[in-house]
């Protein structure tokens, strides 16, 4: 009888061991990426691509699922298919089939930035390098920009090709403030003289944080002394220790006098769209627009910007190391990066996010299409945006405030 | 008597009932703030946004199929090792009931990456069936469980009487046990569809996005201020569960002696 069950076992193993071998043989990246651009988009033809992102706007799902999908079956014979996943789990997801040797994966492309592609690239998740050789890539964008360069501190190296940017800034009740605040030390006094009307997500949530990055770059007497230096806590003691002054004194006026946090940016929203406080943030300069529209924010919403400056990053879609469509992946990175998918991105009604190209690199006629995309009210004018954009610092600085800032002020 | 059921009816309305109103409403309605000065506004616009989304019904479609393999697995297993559990004894008991519990005790998710890794050697990863039977692990515990309470409360005098008479073991399971476990089906039906609708986690890791089920589109909105389509959402995601526990319950009808509501066999 075991005998018997020893042999099934056996003949279980092998056949479990045998479906494991039998993947197909990997196309090599670097192969593809050598030949010529019409070459691709031929071998793209036909193919489905799979693009795995964060799913949880529907702004940004129906611009890839009725604007781009239906123009790339046209014009490029793909098929476009959304996947929504979270990216932490698409790495996750990524590194088991390394782990594995699983070759010939589910995923065509990736839509990331920062610590994620910090990452990815350290453990080798990623294709290889193909930015430059995109046309639309080379024609439209400032190949040099060092926002494209680094992401959050980390080398690109041409393994992610940027598609969008965002600027982070502040939101408030027209009806309620006549003038918002233009400096962090205004915004304090204004606090103190309406207590219980602001509050920001805490450390660990990602608009909570941008806001530390924000008051540590007010409180250093060059920003640049933040952003163009890798983490050293001992050189920027000086500056945290008024970075924690600045939110200690702030805190009792806070709103529930700063006893607690709200833990996600969706609670501070939920805060502002009750008109419990008067002011809310967010990374992305337009996405006021849509709440409006869907009646969650109150139609007198404005944003603003503060001294020194507002944080912008850009984010990326990117090629995993399996891809089983590498093609299908590079001629679709290709077109979202096309004037034409940029601008209907821009528009409103879909998403309205700014876009990475280089207006003066463009034909004169398009330009002027990008200029006169009327982004909604509650946006800042493209001149204030750029004239108060400051990088990303590194990616460092983002723990250290999130283990400083619960000593520092949650336990005082 | 009368004041008990008073109560009963009182505390299911506050707390069941209200609730499940209250949603509906904010799923009919546009967000309402407070003092905003605008009273009720009835729109469809939560349920325009859910119901264009392409791959909605396709993640329904994945939601039903994976639910109603998670069900009839945890039915099998959970009624073949119930039976045991209650009717056999021998040595170790204790220890294998323990054992069969200890999926619940450790977290799913630290089983589900070394699972993976199996289960892309296996070429299991990107499937339905990989996904079913990840989805096996969070809810077999409580089925064996299950099962195996209502087996000893039948006691081993009612399952004697069916070998008594001579019948086979399927026919013994279909006159006899399942018509007198019924309330247990029930349980383990809602139990388990419940379980297996709301892995968000699993679902995507071993699905690797191939298999969409409706958590996956669901608890990316959980990040949207507009309670609207939230609300909208979670009406949706009722319905499943719902809608698979009357097919169950209609099965159950065709078990023998089942009393047919239709039918007056007063």
């Amino acid at each position: 009888m075991s005998k018997k069950w020893l042999l099934l076992s056996v003949i279980l193993t092998a056949f479990l061991a045998a479906c494991g071998n039998t993947q197909s043989n990997e196309s090599d990246f670097s192969e593809v990426t050598e030949q010529s651009w019409s070459d691709i988009e031929n071998a793209a033809d036909g193919t489905t691509v799979r693009l795995f992102m964060w799913g949880g706007d529907e702004g940004i799902n129906q611009y890839i699922d009725e604007w781009a999908a239906p123009r790339l079956k046209e014009n490029y014979g793909i098929t476009l298919e959304r996947v929504p996943m979270e990216t932490a789990e698409i790495l996750q997801k990524l590194q088991t089939e390394k782990q594995a040797g699983k070759k010939d994966g589910t995923i065509d492309i990736i839509w990331l930035n920062g610590e994620n592609f910090k990452n990815a690239k350290e453990n080798e998740l990623l294709a290889g390098s193909f930015v430059d050789m995109l046309p639309n890539f080379q024609e439209y964008y400032d190949t040099d920009d060092p926002a494209f360069q680094t992401d959050f501190g980390t080398a690109t190296e041409g393994m992610e090709a940027p598609w969008g940017k965002v600027q982070f800034v502040f939101h408030y009740d027209q009806s309620k403030i006549e003038t918002p605040p233009s400096s962090f030390e205004e915004l304090k006094n204004w606090v103190e003289k309406n207590p219980g009307e602001f509050i920001y997500p805490n450390a660990e949530d990602f608009t909570g944080n941008a806001f530390l990055r924000h008051v540590l770059y007010a409180q250093d007497e060059q920003p640049s002394d933040i952003y163009e230096q890798p983490l050293d806590e001992e050189d920027i003691s000086g500056t945290a220790d008024k970075l924690w002054n600045y939110l200690n004194e702030m805190k009792p006026n806070l709103w529930r006098n700063g006893e607690h946090y709200p833990n996600t940016l969706t609670e501070l929203d939920r805060l502002y769209s009750q008109g419990e406080v008067s002011m809310t943030m967010g990374y992305n300069e337009a996405r006021a627009e849509s709440l409006i529209d869907e009646g969650v924010f109150p139609e007198t919403t404005r944003s603003f910007v503060m001294e020194p400056g507002s944080i912008g990053n850009t984010h990326f879609l990117s090629i995993p190391f399996n891809s089983p469509n590498s093609e299908g992946a590079l001629t679709t990175i290709n077109f979202m990066l096309s004037p034409e998918a940029q601008l209907a991105k821009l528009k409103p009604n879909y998403w309205g996010e700014n876009t990475p190209i280089s207006l003066d690199k463009l034909p004169k006629e398009m330009r002027e299409k990008f200029e006169s995309v009327e982004r909604g009210e509650s946006v800042l004018s493209q001149q204030k945006l750029e004239e108060s954009f400051l990088p990303e610092s590194e990616a460092g600085y983002v723990e250290w405030i999130q283990d400083q800032w619960f000593n520092e002020v949650v336990q005082q | 008597m009368n004041v008990k059921k008073l109560i009963f009816i009182l505390v299911a309305l506050l707390l069941f009932v209200m609730p499940v109103l209250l949603l509906l409403l904010q799923s009919f309605s546009s967000p309402w703030r407070f003092q905003s000065g605008e009273s009720f506004h009835f729109q469809l616009t939560s349920f325009q946004v859910l119901w264009p989304a392409s791959n909605l019904w396709e993640a329904t479609f994945w939601s039903v199929v994976v639910g109603a393999g998670v069900l009839l697995l945890n039915m099998v297993v959970g009624i073949a090792a119930g039976k045991a559990l209650s009717t056999l004894s021998f040595k170790g008991k204790p220890l294998l009931e323990v054992l069969f519990l200890s999926p619940v005790l450790i977290p799913v998710l630290a089983v589900a990456m070394g699972l993976h890794l199996f289960m892309i050697q296996a070429g299991l990863a990107d499937t339905v069936l990989g996904v079913i039977l990840i989805h096996l692990v969070p809810t077999i515990p409580y089925s064996i469980r299950i099962f195996h309470n209502s087996y000893a409360q039948l006691g081993n005098r009612m399952l004697e009487q069916p070998i008594v008479l001579g019948a086979a073991p399927l026919q013994q399971l279909f006159t006899v046990e399942l018509p007198l476990m019924k309330p247990a089906i029930r349980s383990v039906t809602f139990l388990t569809i419940v379980i297996s609708l709301s892995q968000y986690a699993i679902t995507s890791i071993i699905g690797g996005g191939r298999i969409v089920t409706l958590p996956m589109i669901f608890f990316p909105f959980l990040d949207t201020a507009n309670t609207s389509v939230m609300a909208a959402f979670a009406v949706w995601f009722a319905m499943i569960p719902l809608a698979m526990y009357i097919i169950v319950e209609g099965l159950l009808l065709l078990l023998p002696y089942s009393r047919m509501p239709w039918r007056n066999t007063r």
